[in-house]
């Protein structure tokens, strides 16, 4: 391996030891959380609800529940890990490494990710076995998955990075994020919502990242998958873009 | 890229290991903490930076070590600038910063094994480095224990072997003796004399002027962003025209009441 990429692993694999020593918090718990949400709104509700778009409801509340703590795990990963190291002071040690921007970005980015991806394919395979969960677009679930996990690592990173105490991150989480999850289709589908609530879902991103996934494991949709996919790529992109500019020129890193 | 030396190119005079000019520093509070600092260390230097809190001697070391951004001048490291060629220059740097700023969620073992990665340094090489600083700090019973648990004195060992783990060619100590024992700061002293007799170009802050006046062929003053004199101990002593280091330092802060020379004579 040459220097650069000892150097980028290192940066990744201190990421990733980080939610691993405290596995218990960081995984466990949003195995669980997302298992309850399984129980109550798939297994308790589920019974007394119809079909939604031709599909149990049990069945269609998983792939927005997956995505779910995707999102949620790259997000309060990487905010977490970014304010903790600000807040110890022990983030100068990768600060004054040779690391460039962009490593210091994508390592950071891909700590949360990875901690996503590993909650996401734990309740994936746990789901499996309890219920027939389809995969019938995997071309489509595959990136869709990736460039979610991605997009909310972003969205972790440029909070921590903001944050200057633990309740900056608590309040983007609370007051933002999860009511957007939650608001943009994870137990329902929009169809259901009275005006103006279904006009104004149409304006809440996630919208369209839930349908993304839903049609990459049920063939159900409610938007366009190509517009869907081509948005939710140029804002990853978007937002990768301007927080590379935050690590170039070193806001609230660098004094 | 090598992550060693560029020995061997063949340039005709060898770049000062730190090579400071007209370095400014504002933060965006508008405090001023650099005015316009030059400071040359020559490569092999014991150079000691002193002055009073405040004085910049942090912003200084923070601007060299890419954690604060200069406003204006140049900062070089052994020929390779700090900004444009940052990588480079920040590859020669081992840095002890004066906080104790370790990761607590990582043992002694992974500090040094993660810094030296940062560093570009391969395995192997991470494994037997931090087994000899381990070692020379006497860190081994903690080897394995997180950071948070260690005693202040034990978190000062980690963060200069820390420091040392890519074997810098300068090493840079913020106030490394600040509140600890006696013991540890004279293995310190001999340890980090040891290694500049073995070539490593040492910067030092600190407020223990017999630890300067031991340790440093040079020193400089640094008073309210400015470097006020520099010289060997002798030079500035006769630059204030006072006998030792000490008053030369009362002199510079306007403070020559202090002096203990003085206090001796209104004893006697």
């Amino acid at each position: 391996m040459s220097a650069t990429q000892i150097r980028f692993f290192t940066l990744w694999r201190r990421e990733i030891n980080r939610f691993m020593k405290i596995k218990k918090q960081t995984i466990g718990a949003p195995l669980l959380e997302t298992f309850l949400y399984i129980s109550v709104f798939g297994a308790a509700l589920g019974s007394r609800i119809d079909q939604l778009q031709g599909i149990d409801y049990v069945i269609f509340v998983i792939p927005g529940l997956i995505m779910m703590a995707w999102a949620i795990n790259s997000f309060s990963n990487n905010a977490s890990s970014i304010l903790q190291q600000k807040f110890q002071g022990a983030i100068q040690d990768q600060l004054s490494s040779p690391a460039s921007p962009l490593e210091l970005l994508l390592a950071f980015s891909l700590g949360g990710f990875m901690r996503g991806f590993v909650v996401a394919v734990l309740t994936f395979t746990a789901a499996s076995f309890l219920v027939d969960l389809p995969v019938e677009h995997i071309l489509v679930l595959i990136p869709a998955l990736f460039l979610v996990g991605f997009f909310f690592a972003q969205v972790g990173v440029l909070i921590g990075i903001r944050a200057e105490q633990f309740d900056d991150v608590a309040i983007a989480q609370t007051f933002v994020l999860t009511p957007l999850i939650f608001l943009g289709g994870v137990f329902y589908s929009a169809d259901l919502l009275p005006e103006p609530f279904q006009t104004l879902t149409h304006f809440n991103p996630v919208y369209y990242m839930i349908n993304l996934v839903r049609y990459g494991f049920l063939d159900v949709t409610e938007a366009s998958i190509a517009f869907s996919l081509l948005a939710l790529a140029a804002a990853t992109a978007a937002l990768f873009a301007f927080n590379l500019r935050l690590f170039v020129t070193g806001y609230k890193l660098r004094a | 890229m090598s992550a060693h030396s560029d020995n061997g190119s063949g340039l005709p005079a060898p770049a000062n290991a730190l090579q400071i000019e007209n370095l400014i520093k504002r933060y965006p509070t508008g405090v001023e903490a650099l005015r316009g600092v030059s400071v040359d260390i020559e490569p092999g230097e014991f150079f000691g930076l002193l002055g009073p809190n405040g004085a910049g001697k942090s912003t200084l070391i923070h601007c060299a070590t890419g954690l604060a951004q200069p406003t204006a001048g140049s900062i070089q490291v052994f020929g390779h600038d700090a900004i444009d060629n940052y990588g480079e220059a920040r590859q020669a740097v081992g840095l002890a910063p004066q906080e104790l700023n370790l990761d607590w969620f990582l043992t002694v073992a992974e500090t040094l094994d993660y810094h030296a990665g940062y560093f570009g340094m391969p395995k192997r090489e991470r494994r037997e480095r931090a087994a000899e600083l381990i070692e020379t700090f006497s860190l081994g019973d903690k080897r394995d224990e997180r950071t948070r648990t260690l005693s202040g004195g034990m978190k000062r060992r980690l963060i200069l072997a820390r420091a040392l783990m890519h074997r810098p060619r300068l090493l840079i100590l913020d106030e490394p003796t600040a509140g600890v024992d006696i013991e540890l700061r004279l293995e310190l002293w001999q340890y980090v004399q040891r290694i500049n007799a073995e070539g490593t170009t040492i910067l030092l802050t600190t407020h223990y002027l017999e630890e300067a006046e031991q340790l440093c062929d040079k020193i400089a003053f640094i008073t309210d962003g400015q470097i006020a004199a520099q010289g060997s101990t002798a030079e500035l002593a006769g630059n204030y025209g006072v006998a030792n280091l000490e008053d030369a330092y009362l002199a510079l802060v306007g403070r020559n009441e202090l002096s203990r020379s003085r206090v001796e004579e209104v004893v006697t």
